[in-house]
C-alpha cells in the first residue's frame, strides 16, 4: 500500500524532451510499403477499429495496415517514445503530457532500451510485481503503445497480478475483493428517491467502496445537502465506506470551505490539457490546489491515505473536437498518467457513455473496457469499472455482461451498482447490485473487509463453513431500513423506472428483468424509428428537407452530419425573411415527433397565426440535430427557428416519446449583438438558445406544450433575446 | 410556528411538491389577549413582532401561511379588524381564516394525528383540539378526515385572576352555565373548588359523549348551546377501536404532564386551562389511550396542519394575463364549468363572477381534455367576456384538474389579446370549499388556500 505523497512536483520542474518533427515510419507487408507519418498516426492506426477514431479519421484502412502500424510500435524502444512528446495543435506540450512524465527515472533507465514488445514480452515473463515497478516509469503514451500490442487474454493476464488497494475510510482493492460505488442517481436528486436507491442497493451488498451521487444540479447549496443527506445514511445505517457527490471540484471544494462532509473529492479528467480545460473548466493547477486542500482539510482527516477520485473514458476529447490527432486509447492513458498524480482512492472509467460516435458496438466497448483496466492498472491506479451503453448505440446488455466477466477476470476493483442497470438522471445503462452480486459469487470474490462485517451483522451476508461469503437472509431486503410501509410507498412514490424490487438468486425475477427489458427495448426502438413523413403532412403541411446524414445509421453515428442541410436542398430554402421558422426533427427518437406534433403543432400554429406572427412554411427534416436551426435560420433569414426535436430515449418507455423545444433566436443586428455579448461575455455568439424539455403525456403534455411554446415565443420575439439573458429581462 | 420547506419536482408525477417541510419556530402558547371583551390589536402587534424576530422572519418573503381565529376570538367583534392587520403585517402570501370551525378541526387532525392515523388504519382516531373557547373535533381512519363538530368547551370561557379563582370576566356560555348550575357568581366573584368541579364536570362529560358518540347528554338547552356545529358522531363500530388523541393548548398541558413535567401553578394563566387538563386525565374515557397514542409534536400542530393540508401547489405552466394579476384573495368558488357546457351556462357563471366585487373561481372538469373542447370552451368563455366585460377589478379564476392551465388561458383570453385578468391554475384538484386565496409565482408555480370547506 503507498502512502500520500509529501508534495506535487511543480509543473515547471517536470523534464519533457523538446518536440521533434513528424517522423516517417514505414515497414514492408510483402511488396506493399506502408508508411506512416508520426507517432500520432502510428498509434491511431495501431488500435482496434473504433468508431471515434473512425470518425477521427485515425483508425487503420485495413486489417493489414494495424497489423503493420503494430509491428512498427512493437519494434520502438520506450526510449524513443520518450523522446517524442505528442504534442497539442500548435506543436506544444499541454499540461496533461507534461504530467505524464512524473515517472521513476531510475527505472526508466533500466528499461529505457526494451522495445515495446520487448517490454510486453518481459512483464508476461515476469511476476506482478515487476509490472507494478515498472508501471512507475511508464508515461500514458507508453502503456497505450503497450495495450495496442495486447490481445484479449493478454490485457486480462497482465491486469490481474496488479492489485492496486487503497485507504479512506475503509480499503479498497485487497485481492479476492470485487467492490461496488453505489450510484443512486435520481434526475431532480430528490432526497426520498436518492434513499430508496441507497437502502435498495445497501441491501444488496452495494456501496463498499462509495456511497456516490452524480448530482443533477452542480450549485454549492445542493451539492452540500447531497452530501449531509448521504452522511446522515451513513451514520444511520453504520455502513462502513465513503461518501461522494460528484460535482466540478470547484463546488465541492466550496462545499468543503463551508463544513460539508467532503470525504472524496471527484473530477472527470481528459487526456488533453484543451478538453480539461475548455470543457471541464479545470486545471492542472486547480487539481493540485484541490489534493492539497483535501489532504489538509479533508472531511476523513488524517486516516485517510487516499481520498481523490477520477472518473475517465475513452472518447471524451474527440467528442470535443479537442483530440489533436491523437486517438482514443492514448487520449485515455494520458488521463491515467494525470490522475496517478494524485495517487487517487478510486477511478472510474465510463467507456461506453458518450454513444456510438466513439463506441459504435458490443466489441469495440469492450476491447477498450479491457485496454483501460489494463493501462490505468499498469500506472498503477486503482481502476474500478462501469461498461456502459446509451440506446442509441449497438450496445447491449448482453454485451455490457460479457465485458464484466473478463473485467472480472482481469481483477477490477469495483464495478458500479446502478439499480436495475438504469441510470435515471444520465439515461444510460451500467452495472447494477445484481451483477455486481453475480460476479461475486462466479469468481468467489468478496467485499471490503470492513463492509463484509457489517453485511454479516444485518444478515445481508452469511459467511459459509468454507469461510465464503453468501447470501444472507436479508440480502435483497430494502424494508431492513424502513421503519414502516408507508415509508417505502412515499420513496417509490418518487423514484422513477422501479420494475420490482423481487429476487432470483442474486438476480431480479425474472418478471422484474422482462420489465427493465422491454422499457429499454422500447427505447432502443425509438432511436432507429424513422420519421412517418405521410402521417405528419396531415397535422401540418411541412416542406421536407435532407440533412447530411443521409441514413439514420449516419445520423446516429456522427453527431455532426445531421446539423447540416443536404447540398441537394440548400438551393430550395431561400432568404424568406420571416419572423417564424418551425423546424420537426426526429433527433433521437421519430416516436416523440409522432406522439406529440398532432397536439403541439396546432396550438402552435394558433398562438402564431393569432398574434399576426409571420411563418415560413414549417420544415421537416428528418435525421437532424438541433444544430440544424442554425443552418436553416442562415438559408431562409428568419428571426426564431422553433425546432421541435426528439431527446435521446432513456430507461423509461414513455419517456422514450419525450420532444424538446428548442427556440433559436438569431443575433442579426448590431444592438442584439451587442447586448448578447455584453451578458454572455461572448462576443463570437450569433444565436441565443431557451429550451423546454421532457414534452410527452407523462410530462409537459403536447397540448399544454403548445401554449407554453407559443407564449414564449410572443416573449422571444417582443424582447428580442432568449435563453439566460431572456429569463433575466423577464425577471427584471 | 415557522416552517421552511423546499420546492421539488416530483419527477414520477411531474408535479411539484413541498418537500423537507421543517419546524423553524414554535413560539410559547399564549392565549388571545383580550381588553374590555374585544381582542386587544396592539398586544397583537407586539405579540407578532416577536414571534417574526425569534423566527428569524424579519424582512423575509413569506411564501405561504396561515392564520387561524377561531373560538370566542372569532366572536369579537373585532375578529375582522385583526384578519386586515395580519394580512397588513405579512402581506397576501398567508391565509387568514375567522371562525371557520370545520376547517380547523380538520386541520388539526391533518396536523397532529393524521400520521399516527395512517399508521394505524385499523382504529379510528377522534382528536380534541382544545383551545381557550372550543374544542373542534375530527374523527378520521387511515389519515382521512370523516367527521368534524365543534363545541365550545374551552380553557377561557371562565377568566380568572391569575392564581386565584376570582373571575375577572366570562363568555355567555360560561354564563349560562353558571345559570344552568345554580352558581350564583360573577365577575369579582370567587369560585369555590366546587363550582370548578361542577363546571369542569359539565365540560368532561360534553366530551365523553363527544367520542362515545351518545346523544342524550347534548339534549339540555345549556348543552345545546355549547354546540357549535353539529358533532354528527356516533357510538364506535364493533371491533373498531376508538382513540383520543388530543391538540390545542389544553392538550399540551396534558402531553407535557405525560411526559413527566409538573403542573403549572393553577390558574397562572389566568383561566381553567390547568383544571381541565387534570380533570381530562382523571377521566377513563378521554386518558384510556392518551400515554400511549401520541400525536405528532405531542398536539401542538394545527398551523402546522394548515400549513401542509390546506395549501396546493399549481402545476409549473399557470397562465397570469399579467405578472400582477396575482395575488388575488378570498374569491368565491362559484360553480363548475363541464366540457358540455353550452353558452347559456357560461353566461349564467360569468354573471354570478360579474356580480361579485372582485370577481370569482370556476373549476373546469372534463374527461381528458382535447384540444378541441379546449378550443371550443377558449372561444364560449372568450366571446362571453367580450360581450360582457368583467371591471377592472374582477378577476375570472379558472381551476382545472389537467396540465391544460397555459393552452386553456390562452384561447380564453385570445392568446394574450383580451384585457380580462384571467388565472387558470391547473393540476390541482379543488377541494369542497368555498372560498380561494391563490398567492404570488415561485419559481413558476403558485400556492393556492382554500377556506369555508362544506
Amino acid at each position: 500500500m503507498q502512502s500520500v505523497p509529501p508534495t506535487l512536483v511543480p509543473l515547471s520542474d517536470i523534464v519533457v524532451p523538446r518536440p521533434r518533427p513528424p517522423e516517417l515510419y514505414r515497414t514492408t507487408v510483402l511488396d506493399e510499403e506502408i508508411s506512416f507519418l508520426g507517432l500520432k498516426a502510428l498509434l491511431g492506426v495501431a488500435d482496434e477499429n473504433k468508431a471515434g477514431d473512425r470518425n477521427a479519421g485515425l483508425a487503420a484502412k485495413s486489417v493489414r495496415h494495424r497489423e503493420a502500424a503494430r509491428t512498427i510500435l512493437s519494434s520502438l524502444t520506450l526510449r524513443h517514445l520518450y523522446d517524442h512528446p505528442l504534442t497539442d495543435d500548435d506543436g506544444s506540450v499541454d499540461s496533461v503530457m507534461r504530467v505524464n512524465y512524473t515517472i521513476d527515472h531510475a527505472v526508466f533507465a533500466e528499461i529505457e532500451s526494451m522495445t515495446v514488445g520487448g517490454l510486453k514480452n518481459h512483464l508476461l515473463r515476469s511476476p506482478g510485481a515487476e509490472s507494478a515497478r515498472v508501471g512507475k516509469a511508464l508515461t500514458g503514451v507508453m502503456a497505450a503503445a503497450l495495450a495496442k500490442i495486447c490481445d484479449v487474454h493478454e490485457l486480462i493476464f497482465l491486469a490481474r497480478r496488479i492489485p492496486r488497494s487503497t485507504k479512506a475510510r475503509t480499503t479498497l482493492g485487497l485481492p479476492g475483493t470485487l467492490s461496488s460505488r453505489l450510484q443512486p442517481n435520481h434526475p431532480t436528486d430528490d432526497l426520498r428517491g436518492i434513499t430508496l436507491l441507497l437502502y435498495w442497493g445497501l441491501s444488496m451488498g452495494a456501496g463498499d467502496a462509495l456511497l456516490g451521487i452524480n448530482p443533477a444540479i452542480d450549485t454549492v447549496e445542493n451539492i452540500s445537502g447531497l452530501l449531509r443527506h448521504l452522511d446522515k445514511v451513513r451514520r444511520k445505517t453504520g455502513v462502513p465506506t465513503q461518501i461522494c457527490v460528484l460535482g466540478h471540484v470547484k463546488t465541492q471544494l466550496a462545499c468543503l470551505e463551508r463544513g460539508a462532509p467532503v470525504e472524496i473529492l471527484f473530477q472527470s479528467l481528459a487526456g488533453t490539457e484543451k478538453t480539461l480545460t475548455a470543457e471541464f473548466d479545470v486545471t492542472v493547477e486547480l487539481l493540485d490546489q484541490g489534493y492539497r486542500t483535501m489532504r489538509e482539510k479533508g472531511a476523513l482527516g488524517p486516516d485517510a491515505r487516499q481520498f481523490m477520485y477520477f472518473e475517465t473514458g475513452q472518447g471524451s476529447e474527440f467528442t470535443y473536437g479537442k483530440h489533436h490527432g491523437i486517438d482514443m486509447t492514448t487520449t485515455e492513458a494520458l488521463c491515467y498518467g494525470l490522475a496517478r498524480r494524485y495517487d487517487p482512492f478510486m477511478v472510474n472509467n465510463v467507456t461506453g457513455f458518450i454513444g456510438p460516435e466513439t463506441h459504435l458496438d458490443n466489441f469495440e466497448m469492450i476491447v477498450s473496457n479491457l485496454q483501460d483496466h489494463f493501462m490505468g492498472k499498469l500506472l498503477g491506479l486503482p481502476m474500478g469499472m462501469a461498461p456502459c451503453f446509451t440506446l442509441h448505440s449497438h450496445i447491449t446488455l448482453e454485451g455490457q455482461q460479457m465485458a464484466t466477466q473478463m473485467l472480472t477476470a482481469a481483477g477490477a476493483n469495483y464495478y458500479m451498482d446502478v439499480a436495475l442497470n438504469t441510470d435515471r438522471m444520465l439515461a444510460y445503462f451500467d452495472t447494477s447490485g445484481h451483477d455486481d452480486q453475480t460476479l461475486r459469487e462466479l469468481y468467489g470474490k468478496r467485499v471490503t473487509p470492513e463492509y463484509e462485517a457489517w453485511a454479516i451483522e444485518r444478515g445481508i451476508f452469511r459467511k459459509e463453513e468454507d469461510g465464503s461469503l453468501a447470501r444472507g437472509p436479508n440480502w435483497g431486503n430494502l424494508r431492513q431500513f424502513l421503519s414502516s410501509d408507508a415509508e417505502l410507498e412515499g420513496l417509490v412514490a418518487t423514484t422513477p423506472a422501479l420494475h420490482g424490487f423481487e429476487n432470483a438468486g442474486p438476480r431480479p425475477a425474472d418478471e422484474v428483468s422482462r420489465r427493465v427489458r422491454l422499457h429499454q427495448a422500447v427505447g432502443r426502438e425509438a432511436t432507429q424509428s424513422v420519421l412517418c413523413i405521410d402521417a405528419l403532412q396531415e397535422v401540418v403541411d411541412l416542406r421536407v428537407i435532407a440533412t447530411e446524414a443521409h441514413s439514420k445509421e449516419a445520423h446516429l453515428h456522427s453527431p455532426y452530419l445531421g446539423a447540416r442541410v443536404a447540398e441537394a436542398h440548400r438551393a430550395a430554402l431561400v432568404s424568406e425573411h420571416r419572423q417564424v421558422q418551425i423546424l420537426v426533427s426526429d433527433g433521437l427518437s421519430a416516436e416523440a415527433v409522432h406522439h406529440n406534433a398532432g397536439e403541439l403543432l396546432p396550438v402552435l400554429l394558433d398562438g402564431l397565426n393569432a398574434r399576426g406572427i409571420t411563418m415560413g412554411k414549417p420544415i421537416l427534416a428528418p435525421n437532424g440535430r438541433v444544430k440544424l436551426s442554425e443552418d436553416i435560420a442562415d438559408l431562409v433569414q428568419c428571426d426564431l427557428v422553433i425546432c421541435l426535436i426528439g431527446e435521446r430515449p432513456g430507461g423509461d418507455a414513455l419517456a422514450s416519446r419525450s420532444l424538446s423545444a428548442y427556440l433559436v433566436y438569431c443575433l442579426r443586428d448590431d444592438e442584439t449583438r451587442r447586448k448578447a455579448a455584453a451578458f454572455s461575455g461572448n462576443p463570437e455568439a450569433r444565436f441565443e438558445y431557451t429550451v423546454l424539455s421532457n414534452i410527452y403525456t407523462g410530462g409537459l403534455p403536447p397540448l399544454e406544450a403548445g401554449g407554453v411554446i407559443a407564449e414564449k415565443v410572443f416573449e422571444v420575439l417582443e424582447r428580442r433575446a432568449a435563453g439566460n439573458r431572456l429569463e433575466a429581462l423577464l425577471s427584471s | 410556528m415557522v416552517a421552511s420547506a423546499m420546492m421539488v419536482r416530483n419527477c414520477v408525477t411531474g408535479r411539484v411538491e413541498l418537500r423537507r417541510l421543517t419546524e423553524e419556530y414554535r413560539s410559547v402558547p399564549v392565549f388571545t389577549p383580550l381588553r374590555e371583551g374585544r381582542i386587544d390589536e396592539g398586544a397583537v402587534v407586539a405579540l407578532l413582532e416577536r414571534w417574526l424576530a425569534e423566527g428569524g422572519l424579519q424582512g423575509k418573503e413569506i411564501f405561504g401561511g396561515g392564520a387561524l381565529i377561531t373560538g370566542l376570538s372569532a366572536q369579537r367583534d373585532n375578529a375582522a379588524a385583526l384578519s386586515s392587520l395580519l394580512r397588513a403585517r405579512l402581506g397576501d402570501a398567508i391565509l387568514v381564516a375567522i371562525g371557520d370551525a370545520n376547517l380547523e378541526s380538520w386541520m388539526a387532525f391533518l396536523g397532529s394525528a393524521a400520521r399516527l392515523s395512517r399508521r394505524h388504519p385499523e382504529v379510528e382516531i377522534v382528536n380534541l383540539d382544545m383551545g381557550g373557547g372550543t374544542t373542534n373535533l375530527a374523527l378520521g381512519i387511515d389519515g382521512e378526515v370523516r367527521r368534524t363538530g365543534c363545541f365550545f368547551v374551552g380553557a377561557r370561557h371562565l377568566q380568572v385572576e391569575p392564581g386565584t379563582y376570582r373571575i375577572v370576566a366570562m363568555s355567555r356560555y360560561a354564563r349560562a352555565l353558571l345559570d344552568h348550575l345554580g352558581i350564583a357568581r360573577g365577575p369579582g366573584d370567587t369560585l369555590s373548588s366546587g363550582d370548578v368541579d361542577a363546571v369542569l364536570s359539565f365540560y368532561v362529560e360534553l366530551l365523553e359523549a363527544a367520542v362515545t358518540g351518545r346523544a342524550e347528554p347534548f339534549t339540555t338547552p345549556v348543552a345545546r348551546l355549547h354546540l357549535h356545529t353539529d358533532l354528527g358522531l356516533e357510538p364506535p363500530a364493533p371491533r373498531v377501536p376508538r382513540v383520543v388523541t388530543l391538540s390545542g393548548g389544553v392538550g399540551a398541558l396534558v402531553y407535557d404532564k405525560l411526559r413527566g413535567a409538573p403542573w403549572p401553578p393553577a390558574t397562572c394563566f389566568g383561566d381553567l386551562g390547568i383544571d381541565l387538563a387534570q380533570r381530562i386525565l382523571a377521566s377513563d374515557v378521554l386518558a384510556r389511550d392518551l400515554a400511549s397514542w401520541i400525536p405528532d409534536h405531542f398536539g401542538r400542530a394545527t398551523v402546522f396542519g394548515m400549513m401542509r393540508h390546506s395549501m396546493d401547489i399549481s402545476g409549473a405552466t399557470v397562465f397570469l394575463s399579467s405578472p400582477s394579476v396575482l395575488p388575488l384573495r378570498d374569491l368565491p368558488i362559484l360553480g363548475r364549468l363541464g366540457s358540455d357546457a353550452d353558452a347559456e351556462r357560461v353566461h349564467a357563471l360569468l354573471r354570478l363572477v360579474r356580480e361579485t366585487p372582485s370577481g370569482g373561481c370556476l373549476r373546469i372538469e372534463w374527461l381528458g381534455p382535447a384540444l378541441a373542447a379546449i378550443r371550443r370552451l377558449g372561444a364560449l368563455l372568450g366571446d362571453e367576456l367580450r360581450a360582457r366585460p368583467l371591471r377592472p377589478e374582477q378577476a375570472l379564476v379558472l381551476f382545472v384538474a389537467e396540465n391544460v392551465g397555459k393552452t386553456l388561458g390562452q384561447y380564453v383570453s385570445d392568446w394574450g389579446k383580451s384585457p380580462v385578468r384571467l388565472v387558470v391554475i391547473d393540476e390541482v384538484v379543488v377541494k369542497d370549499a368555498r372560498f380561494a386565496q391563490i398567492g404570488r409565482m415561485k419559481d413558476h408555480v403558485v400556492p393556492v388556500w382554500y377556506h369555508g370547506l362544506d
